[in-house]
């Protein structure tokens, strides 16, 4: 169980560093290739949720590896860039620059590795929350400029004005499920 | 006076100044969420209320702005015509009130330093973002039903 002090420095850090830091990396990732569909983002926000951030790092790799065709090949670009961003906030800087371990003498090495998971799981989902937001952005701005394109004119106007042609993408109810469960999270 | 209750009363001294910005969001949204939509707003606030972190808000209004296309309207008289909703919502929270923290902050005497000092100035940023969002929705609120009452009125 994170501390309480411990809980409160990961919810500055996503507002104040992995925030800005998923913003960056989204549109970096965009800029080299595409946003990440909605299946896939299902698929990943559902991993980010779980508890342990083994099987969160595992559900990464496992993307990474698949053998993607040559057409999905910025999802396989996707995970490589995330698993190397988990990859370095859990060996270096959850410990050397967010000060999140605490030194408590006598403590074994699966203790230590324990609380490492746990902190680790809490720093992800704020991540991941926030890339996922992003990339909606980024994905529906991406379908309005290919929407444009076929209409064949007007590449320039943005997004406010397709918006009178009945809703994109419609889901079930307009109560944010997943934004509940984010809720829910952050009061544990 | 305490320091929290400091930091409410400039919070307040804020809202008072923010509140005209708030007046033209909350039209805004009349406007491009309608009487049917209300449960957009009222999740909005109910986020708000609840969050411990400011970018909870954020990811909430990239999602909604994602999602459906009334967040994404732009008003007519508006100076930036193509700027829909969310998105204007979502630049006022994120470039517009950081300005607020650093007068409260200063008038507290809060510095920026430390990991409490940033912690103060977060829950001041979560501070002043309650009540812009509570202005909004009021104003949401009143516009929404006035439209109603005129519409019967003609009908």
């Amino acid at each position: 169980m994170p501390t309480p002090a411990q809980l409160k420095k990961i919810w500055l850090l996503s507002d104040t560093v992995l925030y800005p830091e998923a913003v960056a990396f989204m549109h970096k990732h965009v800029q080299e290739s595409e946003a990440l569909p909605t299946s896939q983002m299902t698929g990943l926000f559902n991993a980010a949720a779980s508890e342990q951030y083994p099987a969160l790092y595992q559900f990464v790799t496992h993307q990474r590896d698949r053998n993607w065709p040559n057409s999905k090949m910025h999802i396989k670009k996707f995970y490589t860039a995330l698993e190397e961003t988990l990859t370095r906030l859990h060996r270096t800087r959850l410990r050397n620059e967010f000060h999140l371990l605490e030194d408590v003498p006598g403590r074994s090495v699966s203790e230590t590795r324990q609380e490492m998971d746990v902190l680790m799981a809490l720093l992800a989902r704020e991540f991941i929350q926030h890339v996922l937001a992003e990339n909606g952005v980024l994905l529906q701005t991406e379908e309005e400029r290919r929407r444009q394109k076929a209409r064949g004119g007007d590449g320039g106007r943005q997004q406010g004005r397709q918006g009178q042609q009945g809703q994109q993408r419609p889901r079930t109810g307009e109560g944010n499920r997943q934004q509940g469960q984010q809720q829910q999270n952050n009061r544990r | 006076m305490n320091r929290k209750m400091k930091i409410i009363r400039e919070v307040n001294n804020q809202a008072e100044m923010f509140y005209s910005d708030a007046v033209g969001l909350g039209i805004h949204a009349a406007s491009a969420l309608k009487k049917k939509h209300r449960s957009q707003m009222t999740s909005l606030e109910n986020i708000a209320e609840s969050t411990l972190k400011t970018t909870d808000v954020f990811d909430y209004l990239k999602k909604q702005i994602a999602r459906y296309d009334y967040w994404r309207k732009p008003l007519r008289e508006q100076r930036d015509a193509n700027e829909g909703f969310g998105e204007r919502l979502k630049n006022y929270l994120e470039t517009k009130l950081p300005e607020r923290i650093i007068t409260v902050s200063k008038a507290v005497g809060i510095g920026d330093a430390t990991d409490d000092d940033k912690q103060e100035r977060r829950e001041i940023y979560l501070l002043l973002m309650r009540q812009f969002i509570r202005q909004v929705v009021v104003q949401y609120e009143y516009r929404v039903n006035q439209d109603k009452d005129s519409q019967e009125e003609e009908s």
